[in-house]
């Protein structure tokens, strides 16, 4: 899932600043399973946004909603509906949402309520941790299942380098170093040798090389256009 | 025989070769470089010159490498993937051999996390064997993008690092397999210390058949100092230091000259090794000590001239080359005349020899351990952050509870609970303060005795109907009080005695009894007869009635490294005779005042004060280790930088005494740590008055391998009036949460350095006058209340300063325990 973080209440605070009436929207999507940006979330942000406001002495009005998912426009179809009474909107998605408001309404005042951090899992209650950079060039068939791009800071592919030790990274030894397990399940599965052959430098254009990136599939759009 | 450069041609000759490694400095003085340059002209076959080692900003790589060409030194540029992409990586590369540079060693590079620009975006496009790779296609006449080279093509002599002592181990020689596949044509392994280990790397290389294939030169580095040593075991991933090494180091009346020696050894040792064709000396910011080394091994004179051509740039500039000349000659004089301001230059240029020792190539650079300068930064700015963030995150985390509640009402109980304790137990605290001040003033008045043999169960405690009475006595003694400061030790306290149990009879037990669950470790502070411990209890300060409060609190008396300068004249009448002498100052606290440990505040080595050297905080350590046998604590400047320096050095004198050495901060801890490591002495970890800092800095210490019976917490704390307040709080949450919430991180014993606090306060120095009550007095009452606030926070061990504050602090834990 997309991760990401409640933005500090003063940034929020900040961006809000000029306006009475706001809408906290929320997103059921990614940002409702990391608890940043659901239900729950929205009516918290929004009573804190209003005490705060009180205590400033300038009250705020809130309106609250959840959608179903904000990277959609489809579900941001009764967005201005909501938006009726409120100057702004202040939208708990991941940035894909806050974004695509934007896109789709020039006239909606729209502030990112979280930061948006990476892909990653929910390895237990309270931990999320990136497993993936999107990098679009997946070549974790080569390496076990385990991605050197998103899970080594140096994002080695001829690795481990000289600061693995007792298969801990050196950047950060609460993190395994992703080589030495990589190297662990190719060598428990015979297939070490793989890691003979020297890995050819990376083809970044998939990455940031002709952002921002964009996935098409003409037969849905023809299928569209018929049923349409 | 076609050779690029000299050190190929010593290497292909057969001949042992010698490099060595070259830190370019943090500015843009080329008369450095010049310098170090000709300190190892003669002595090595080539000059590694490092690319922003450690990622900290220097002098470039390639520009150094000219100097050095220029210099008649040929240079071996090393170059990293970690700050240029695979095009800025080709630029350079065609302009350093256009320019003459013939060697090139391939790096993956340090992490920017460690040097002084954490802030910057990592490149690592490529890592340190593609570029290998990209420097066999210049060969073959093509880029990296398999576009051909039209023209002249770089054919350098390439190399790469291998480190035989990082995990895995048996896929090390693998690896050092793909560089040599990828292009490698020289070896320079990280720092050999475990000979045998190394060796068995040798083997595993030549059964992969490639000592045909490479010229492995082992890597050297001469330790410097114990204190450098254990540092490389404790922090320096796939860096193996045996203890053997630690112990002669430790054991050397000269380390330098012991280092030298080891040096020297190794390089013995590794000579025999089959397939070792050279050494690789890493000692930078001690590049003195290369020729040195090389003479005693035996390797001096070097088999051959080098023939160099300098560079294309100075060729044009020919004119000017008079001009540049005449320095150089008198630069040469000041090297022979006077060797140790060379050395003091060096070693000022970069204060923290461990690392700078230790920097080097990239991969044997595991070595890195991280810039202080960086970390101190770093600190710098988060710590402004965060004061930001502070007021704001407490109110919002409070806001947010409440609004959980009251919503949701999903909140456990169990967490409702500790909410609920936090709000009731500064009131109990307030109310205990108040009597405490109360029965203070009192105690000028009415002599008792001091119930120093309190059974667990009693609790001090005054009917509330005497209350009035003690009030009425305040205002009347007023007056009497200024002249009492003599009287303090031998008043005691007035009052009744009872204990809870029959105070709160006919409620049940668990109304007003909540046991913890936690407990706080004990440290040891010292050794020997008058060793003690702090820490240890299971109850909140003074709750006798719930269970074992553990050890006594203690207090510490402090002194200067140096004459006392902001003192007022009600403080310093006490030691003024002393104060020539800190041996005798010590010594005086001890006898005459009974202190029970000695604070050593080094003052006088702050950067921004007097900023006196190491030797003289040593000298003072060694004169107050030598006066008195109580505990020691040695408390530094509070510059982290200066401290690692100072303390470093001070805990190779008190280290045989267990005196606990202090304060590290997150921008020290890992150096400090690991000198408390290795003297095994107890730390004060001192924390800007937040919770999460002060957990973070005992799980770092721990990470370091600091244990938690090890640390003393410093919470920094405030003088009457001046934030006591916020440290309490701070305080009381650390103790509720290492109690109540299990939080094992903070269940180390707090220390307290409150003399320093109050006697700086504005009010301590104000005269007498009717208004404000007498002057000494004054003091006293401000730092014996400070100390038993903070006691009543959960503090156990004190720095104090006053003899009568003392007094009257320790009548007051007496009889509130």
């Amino acid at each position: 899932m997309i991760v990401a973080e409640r933005r500090h209440l003063s940034e929020i605070l900040k961006n809000i600043e000029p306006y009475n009436k706001v809408l906290i929207l929320g997103c059921r999507g990614c940002v409702a399973i990391c608890s940043t940006g659901g239900d729950r979330e929205v009516e918290i942000i929004a009573t804190a946004l209003r005490i705060a406001r009180k205590r400033q002495g300038k009250p705020l009005i809130t309106y609250e909603a959840t959608l179903i998912r904000q990277c959609d426009p489809e579900y941001l179809a009764n967005l201005p509906e909501l938006m009726k009474d409120a100057e702004a909107v202040v939208s708990l998605a991941c940035g894909v949402g806050v974004n695509l408001i934007a896109d789709l309404y020039p006239d909606i005042r729209v502030y990112p309520g979280v930061d948006t951090l990476f892909f990653g899992a929910n390895t237990q209650l309270g931990v999320w941790q990136e497993k993936c950079r999107g990098c679009g060039d997946c070549i974790i068939d080569l390496t076990a299942g385990l991605c050197p791009i998103a899970r080594c800071p140096k994002n080695l592919l001829n690795g481990p380098c000289g600061g693995s030790q007792n298969g801990k990274c050196e950047i950060n030894p609460e993190n395994p170093c992703i080589w030495h397990l990589i190297i662990e399940r190719l060598t428990a599965r015979g297939e070490l040798d793989k890691l003979n052959e020297i890995w050819e430098p990376k083809d970044w254009r998939t990455y940031l090389g002709e952002s921002p990136r964009k996935r098409i599939r003409e037969d849905l759009i023809k299928n569209n256009k018929r049923e349409g | 025989m076609e050779t690029r450069s000299h050190l190929e041609k010593i290497l292909k000759k057969g001949h042992f070769a010698v490099t060595c490694e070259m830190g370019p400095p943090k500015n843009a003085d080329i008369e450095i470089l010049k310098k170090k340059t000709k300190i190892l002209k003669g002595y090595v076959d080539a000059v590694n010159i490092t690319d922003c080692q450690t990622a900290v900003v220097r002098f470039s790589s390639f520009a150094s490498a000219i100097i050095a060409l220029s210099e008649g030194l040929e240079p071996v540029m090393q170059m990293t993937c970690r700050d240029r992409n695979r095009i800025g990586i080709q630029a350079d590369l065609l302009g350093a051999w256009g320019l003459g540079i013939r060697n090139l060693l391939c790096l993956t590079g340090d992490h920017p996390k460690f040097g002084n620009h954490p802030q910057a975006k990592p490149v690592f496009d490529l890592d340190s064997i593609q570029l290998l790779s990209l420097v066999k296609g210049f060969k073959e006449g093509r880029f990296i993008n398999g576009e051909e080279i039209k023209g002249e093509k770089p054919n350098f002599f390439a190399g790469a690092a291998a480190n035989p002592f990082a995990d895995p181990f048996e896929f090390r020689v693998k690896r050092l397999a793909k560089k040599v596949r990828a292009g490698a044509e020289f070896i320079q392994t990280q720092i050999v210390y475990d000979v045998e280990r190394f060796k068995r790397f040798m083997e595993l290389a030549e059964e992969e058949g490639l000592l045909d294939k490479v010229y492995i030169l082992a890597g050297i580095t001469p330790p410097k100092s114990f204190g450098m040593v254990r540092y490389m075991k404790y922090n320096v991933p796939g860096l193996m230091v045996p203890d053997e090494l630690l112990k002669r180091m430790k054991e050397a009346k000269d380390p330098k000259e012991e280092g030298i020696n080891i040096a020297v050894e190794i390089i013995q040792q590794v000579k025999e090794i089959p397939g070792v064709k050279g050494v690789h000396i890493m000692a930078i910011e001690w590049e003195e000590a290369v020729p040195e080394i090389v003479k005693r091994a035996g390797l001096h004179p070097r088999p051959m001239e080098p023939e160099i051509q300098p560079p294309f740039v100075v060729e044009k500039v020919v004119e000017v080359e008079k001009i540049v000349e005449k320095p150089v000659e008198k630069i040469v004089e000041k090297v022979i005349e006077k060797p140790v301001e060379v050395i003091v230059e060096k070693i000022v240029e970069k204060p923290i020899e461990v690392e700078k020792g230790l920097e080097g190539e990239e991969e044997m650079d595991k070595i890195k351990g991280v810039s202080i300068e960086f970390l101190i930064e770093m600190i710098t700015n988060l710590k402004a952050g965060l004061k930001n963030l502070q007021s704001g995150m407490e109110h919002i985390e409070e806001t947010l509870a409440e609004i959980e509640k009251q919503l949701l009402g999903r909140k456990p109980k169990k967490i409702e609970k500790v909410f609920r304790k936090i709000e009731e137990i500064p009131e109990k605290k307030v109310e205990k303060i108040a009597k405490e001040e109360r029965k203070e003033k009192e105690i000028k008045e009415i002599k008792t005795e001091v119930k120093v043999e309190a059974k667990p169960e009693i609790k001090p405690e005054i009917k509330v109907e005497e209350k009035p009475k003690e009030e009425k006595e305040i205002r009347k003694p007023k007056k009497e009080i200024k002249e009492k400061v003599e009287d303090i030790g031998k008043t005691g306290f007035k009052g009744t005695y009872r204990d809870l149990k029959t105070r709160a009879e006919g409620l049940s037990e668990d109304l007003y009894i909540d046991k913890s669950s936690g407990k706080i470790v004990e440290v040891e502070i010292g050794k020997g007869e008058k060793a003690f411990k702090v820490g240890g209890t299971e109850v909140l300060p003074f709750y006798s009635f719930e269970g074992n409060t553990g050890q006594p609190l203690k207090i510490a008396m402090e002194i200067l490294d140096i004459v006392p300068e902001d003192w007022p004249e009600t403080l310093t009448k006490y030691f003024s005779d002393v104060f020539h002498d800190p041996g005798l100052w010590a010594k005086k606290c001890v006898e005459e005042y009974k202190a029970e440990a000695i604070g050593v505040y080094l003052i006088g080595t702050d950067p921004n004060f007097k900023n006196l050297d190491v030797k003289h905080a040593v000298e003072v350590v060694k004169k107050v280790k030598e006066a008195v046998d109580v505990p020691l604590i040695i408390w530094g400047s509070g510059n982290a930088e200066k401290d690692v320096e100072v303390l470093r050095e001070v805990a190779e004198v008190i280290g045989d005494r267990g005196s606990v050495i202090g304060p590290i901060v997150e921008a020290n801890h890992r150096t400090l740590g690991a000198t408390a490591i290795g003297y095994d002495l107890p730390v004060v970890a001192s924390s800007p008055i937040d919770v999460n800092l002060a957990k973070q800095l005992n799980i770092l210490l721990e990470n370091v391998g600091v244990n938690l019976d090890k640390i003393l917490m410093d919470p920094s704390v405030g003088a009457l009036g001046y934030g006591i307040e916020y440290t309490y709080s701070v305080m009381e949450r650390i103790r509720i949460a290492a109690l109540y919430a299990q939080d094992i991180k903070l269940q180390a014993p707090f220390i307290c350095n409150v003399g320093r606090e109050v006697w700086k306060t504005k009010e301590v120095g104000l005269p007498t006058d009717d208004l404000w009550g007498e002057a000494e007095m004054r003091g006293i009452m401000m730092e014996a209340i400070t100390t038993v606030c903070l006691a009543l926070a959960g503090g156990e061990i004190f720095i104090m300063r006053h003899p009568k504050a003392i007094e009257l602090a320790k009548i007051l834990f007496n009889s509130l325990s």
